[in-house]
C-alpha cells in the first residue's frame, strides 16, 4: 500500500467534494446546484473507490455503486424535472447574502478544524488529513439549510450535508458496516422523496417555493 | 417468533391498507385488532425480561452479518409496552373506523377515502419503525429507523392540505431530517473512535459491543460524539433550543398521529439518547453528560413555563406541556439512579396522561369548530365525558394527586435534593409553579361558563357514554394505578432499567 499517496489523494479528494459545496453559497441558480450537487456526488463515488483500493475493502465498492446510481443519477433527475417544473428558480435574497455567507463557510472550515482536532490526533490512518474537510461540508451544508429560503436550496442543503456524513465515515472508518450504509441511502431516498412531495404542496399552496412566505403558525 | 409477532401485525395492517383500494372501513378495523396482537407480545417480552432473560433474534447470510440485529432488555421492553399501548388506542380511535365526520372547520367530509388509505398506510409504517428502532440491537439500525420515523409521519401531518398544515409538516420535516443527521455525525464518530482502537467489526455498533468497549474509548472524541447525538436525537425529542417544531407539528396533524407523536416516539428519542449515554458516562464518568442535559432541562423547562402562559390555543398548549415535561426527564436523567428510576416512570405516566389528551383534545375541537381557549366555554356542560376526563388529564399532568405524576415528579424532586442540587431544584420548582398556575386558569376558562350557540357544531349533540369514550377509561385507570401503587413486574422493569443504564 502506498501510504503518502493514500493521504494526498484522500485531502485532495476532500477539498474537491468540499470546495463543490461551496459553490453553493456562491452560485444562485437552482440549476447550478444540481450541476454542484451532482459533481460533488461523483467526487464522492471516486473517493469511495480511492478508499477502497488503497484500504482494502471491496465492499466500498458496493456502497459505491450505491452512491452512484442514487446520488449521481437519480436524485439529480428529480431535481430538474422539479426545475423544469417551477422554472429556474434564483436565490435572489438569502437570509444571509454571499460576501457574508462565503467568509462565514470560511469561518466554518476553520472552525471544523477545531471541532475534528481530536479526531485527527487520535486516528492513524492515511486518510485522516480529509477528516476536518467533510466536517467543514457538513457545517456548510447545515448553513445552507437554515439560510437560504427556496425550499428547493434546502433540500440540496440537505444533500450536501448527508454527503460530508458519508465522506466523514468513509474517511474515518473505511466505511461503516454495509447494513447501515444502506439503510441509510434508503434513508435519504425516502426522506428526499417526502421532501419532494411537499415542495409540490408548498408550490401550489403558496405559489412560491419561498419557505420566508410560511408564517402562519404562531402563539 | 415474538419479535415477528411484535413487528409483522402493523406491517401486515400497512400491506393490506395499501392494497385495498378505495378505502373501506374493515381495513381499520383490521389494523386496529392487529395491533393487539403486538401489545400482547411486548407483553410477552416483559414477563421475559422480568425473569432476568434478554432475548434476541437474528440470522446470518452470506456477507450480511445480521446475527442478534434485534435485541430486547428491559429497557426496550418497557418502551415496548409504552409504544404498542398507544398504537392500540390511537388505532382504534382512528379516522375511517366509524361513521365519517364532518370536519370540525369547513363542514365537508373530514377525509376522503384517498386521505384514509393514505393515514392507515403510513401510520402502521410509523409504528413498525418506532417498533424497530426500540428492538434494535445496532445503533446505526436504530438511527436508520428513528429517521425513518420522521418520513413516515411527515407523509400524514399535513392529511388535510392547507397552509397551516404544509407549513408545519416541512418545519418538521427539515428540521428533524438535519436534527437526525446530526445524530448520524455523532454515530460515526463513535464507530470512528472504536475503530481507531480496535480495527474494523462487523459488531462494533451492537450496543452491548459498544458499552463493554466504552471504558477504552478516547474521552475527547466521545465528548464531540456525545455533543452530535444529543442535538440530534435532542432535536426528535424536542428538547429546547431543538423543539421549535413541536407546537407547529401537534397543532396541526390528525389526533391519533399527534398522541403517538407526543408520547412513543417522543418516548423513542429519548430512548435513543439514553442508550448513548450510558456509552459516553462509560467513557467520560458521569458529569459531562448529566451537566449538559441539567442545562437543556432546565432550558426546556423555561421556555415551556413561559410558552403555556402566552397559550392561546389549546393544542399548541400541550405541545408546550410535552417540552415541559421533556426537561423534567432531562433533569432527572441527569440526577443518578435515583432521578433516571423517577424519570422512567414519568415516562411512563406521561405517556398514559398526554395520549388521553390529544384524543380529548380532538373530541374538543370537533366540537368547537376551534382550537382557541377564548373560544371553548362550557365544557363540562356540552360534554360532560370528554370534559370530566379532561379535566382529570390536565390536573395529572401539573402533578396534582391521584395521577401518578404526582408520585414521579415527587420523587424526582427528592433525587434532586438528596444530590445536593438545591438551587438547580428550587429553580425547576418555581417554574413548575408557573405551569400549575396559568394550567389551572386555561383549565377554568375552558370548562365553565355558556358557550354560545353559533360557536358550537349542531351535528354533535350533547355527548354520551360510548365505546370510545370508555376506551380513554383505560389511561386513566393506568395514571391513577401508578399514583396509588407500583405494581411489582414494572418495578422490576424500571429497577432492571436503571441499572443497565448506570453501569458504572
Amino acid at each position: 500500500m502506498n501510504e503518502p499517496l493514500f493521504s494526498q489523494l484522500s485531502t485532495l479528494g476532500s477539498s474537491v467534494i468540499l470546495l463543490f459545496g461551496i459553490t453553493l453559497l456562491w452560485r444562485k441558480s437552482l440549476h447550478a446546484y444540481t450541476d454542484a450537487f451532482q459533481w460533488q456526488s461523483a467526487a464522492l463515488t471516486v473517493m469511495f473507490v480511492i478508499i477502497g483500493y488503497f484500504g482494502n475493502d471491496p465492499e466500498l465498492y458496493v456502497v459505491a455503486v450505491f452512491l452512484f446510481v442514487l446520488k449521481v443519477l437519480i436524485l439529480p433527475r428529480y431535481l430538474e424535472r422539479m426545475e423544469k417544473r417551477f422554472g429556474d428558480q434564483r436565490e435572489s435574497q438569502p437570509y444571509v447574502n454571499i460576501v457574508t455567507s462565503l467568509m462565514l463557510s470560511g469561518l466554518l472550515v476553520l472552525l471544523a478544524y477545531v471541532v475534528a482536532r481530536p479526531l485527527v490526533l487520535v486516528s492513524d490512518l492515511p486518510t485522516r488529513g480529509g477528516l476536518p474537510l467533510a466536517m467543514g461540508l457538513i457545517f456548510v451544508g447545515l448553513f445552507v439549510v437554515i439560510t437560504r429560503k427556496k425550499a428547493l436550496t434546502q433540500i440540496v442543503g440537505f444533500l450536501v450535508m448527508e454527503n460530508g456524513i458519508a465522506l466523514l465515515a468513509a474517511l474515518g472508518t473505511f466505511g461503516i458496516p454495509l447494513i447501515v450504509e444502506l439503510g441509510v441511502f434508503l434513508d435519504v431516498l425516502m426522506g428526499f422523496l417526502v421532501m419532494q412531495v411537499f415542495v409540490y404542496h408548498i408550490h401550489s399552496t403558496f405559489e412560491s417555493i419561498d419557505v420566508d412566505q410560511m408564517n402562519e403558525l404562531k402563539h | 417468533m415474538t419479535f415477528f409477532l411484535l413487528i409483522f401485525p402493523p406491517l401486515l395492517a400497512a400491506l393490506i391498507a395499501t392494497l385495498v383500494r378505495p378505502y373501506r372501513a374493515f381495513v381499520g378495523w383490521i389494523g386496529a385488532w392487529l395491533s393487539l396482537i403486538s401489545l400482547g407480545a411486548s407483553l410477552v417480552f416483559v414477563s421475559q425480561v422480568v425473569n432476568g432473560q434478554i432475548p434476541t433474534w437474528g440470522f446470518k447470510l452470506e456477507y450480511l452479518n445480521l446475527e442478534d440485529v434485534l435485541r430486547a432488555d428491559s429497557l426496550s421492553a418497557l418502551l415496548m409496552v409504552c409504544v404498542t399501548g398507544v398504537a392500540s388506542l390511537a388505532l382504534f380511535l382512528s379516522p375511517g373506523l366509524g361513521r365519517q365526520v364532518t370536519n370540525p372547520h369547513w363542514g365537508e367530509l373530514a377525509y376522503g377515502s384517498n386521505q384514509l388509505r393514505r393515514y392507515h398506510v403510513f401510520i402502521n409504517l410509523f409504528i413498525v419503525a418506532m417498533l424497530m428502532a426500540i428492538s434494535a440491537n445496532n445503533v446505526g439500525v436504530m438511527w436508520i429507523m428513528v429517521e425513518a420515523t420522521t418520513v413516515f409521519s411527515a407523509f400524514i401531518i399535513p392529511l388535510k392540505l392547507n397552509k397551516a398544515s404544509i407549513e408545519a409538516s416541512w418545519k418538521y420535516i427539515i428540521i428533524c431530517s438535519v436534527g437526525i443527521a446530526l445524530a448520524f455525525v455523532g454515530t460515526v464518530l463513535g464507530y470512528f473512535d472504536f475503530v481507531s482502537l480496535s480495527g474494523r467489526a462487523e459488531n462494533a455498533l451492537n450496543w452491548p459491543v459498544l458499552l463493554a468497549t466504552a471504558p477504552v474509548l478516547h474521552p475527547e472524541v466521545m465528548r464531540l460524539a456525545f455533543v452530535f447525538l444529543l442535538i440530534g436525537y435532542g432535536t426528535k425529542a424536542g428538547i429546547a433550543p431543538m423543539h421549535t417544531w413541536k407546537p407547529d407539528a401537534y397543532g396541526e396533524s390528525p389526533a391519533p398521529l399527534t398522541a403517538l407523536m407526543a408520547s412513543s416516539l417522543f418516548a423513542v428519542a429519548m430512548y435513543a439518547l439514553l442508550r448513548w449515554k450510558a456509552v459516553a458516562d462509560a467513557t467520560l464518568g458521569s458529569g459531562y453528560t448529566d451537566n449538559l442535559f441539567m442545562a437543556l432541562g432546565l432550558l426546556s423547562l423555561l421556555i415551556a413555563a413561559f410558552s403555556v402562559v402566552l397559550a392561546t390555543d389549546y393544542k399548541r398548549m400541550f405541545a408546550y406541556s410535552s417540552i415541559e415535561h421533556t426537561g423534567l426527564m432531562c433533569l432527572g436523567f441527569a440526577l443518578g439512579p435515583l432521578g433516571t428510576f423517577a424519570a422512567l416512570l414519568h415516562l411512563v405516566n406521561h405517556t398514559a396522561a398526554k395520549s388521553l389528551m390529544f384524543f380529548l383534545v380532538d373530541n374538543i375541537e370537533h366540537k368547537y369548530r376551534s382550537p382557541l381557549i377564548a373560544k371553548t366555554r362550557g365544557l363540562l356542560k356540552t360534554m360532560p365525558w370528554t370534559g370530566a376526563l379532561f379535566a382529570f388529564g390536565l390536573m395529572t399532568l401539573i402533578g396534582l394527586p391521584p395521577g401518578g405524576i404526582f408520585i414521579t415528579e415527587f420523587a424526582l424532586f427528592r433525587a434532586g435534593f438528596a444530590l445536593d442540587h438545591p438551587w438547580l431544584m428550587g429553580v425547576a420548582l418555581a417554574l413548575l409553579a408557573v405551569v400549575f398556575v396559568s394550567f389551572i386558569n386555561h383549565l377554568n376558562k375552558m370548562l365553565y361558563g355558556t358557550p354560545s350557540a353559533e360557536e358550537i357544531n349542531p351535528e354533535r349533540p350533547t355527548e354520551r357514554f360510548s365505546w370510545r369514550i370508555a376506551l380513554l377509561l383505560i389511561n386513566v385507570a393506568v395514571l391513577v394505578t401508578l399514583g396509588l401503587t407500583l405494581p411489582s413486574p414494572l418495578a422490576t422493569l424500571i429497577n432492571q432499567s436503571v441499572a443497565i443504564l448506570s453501569k458504572p
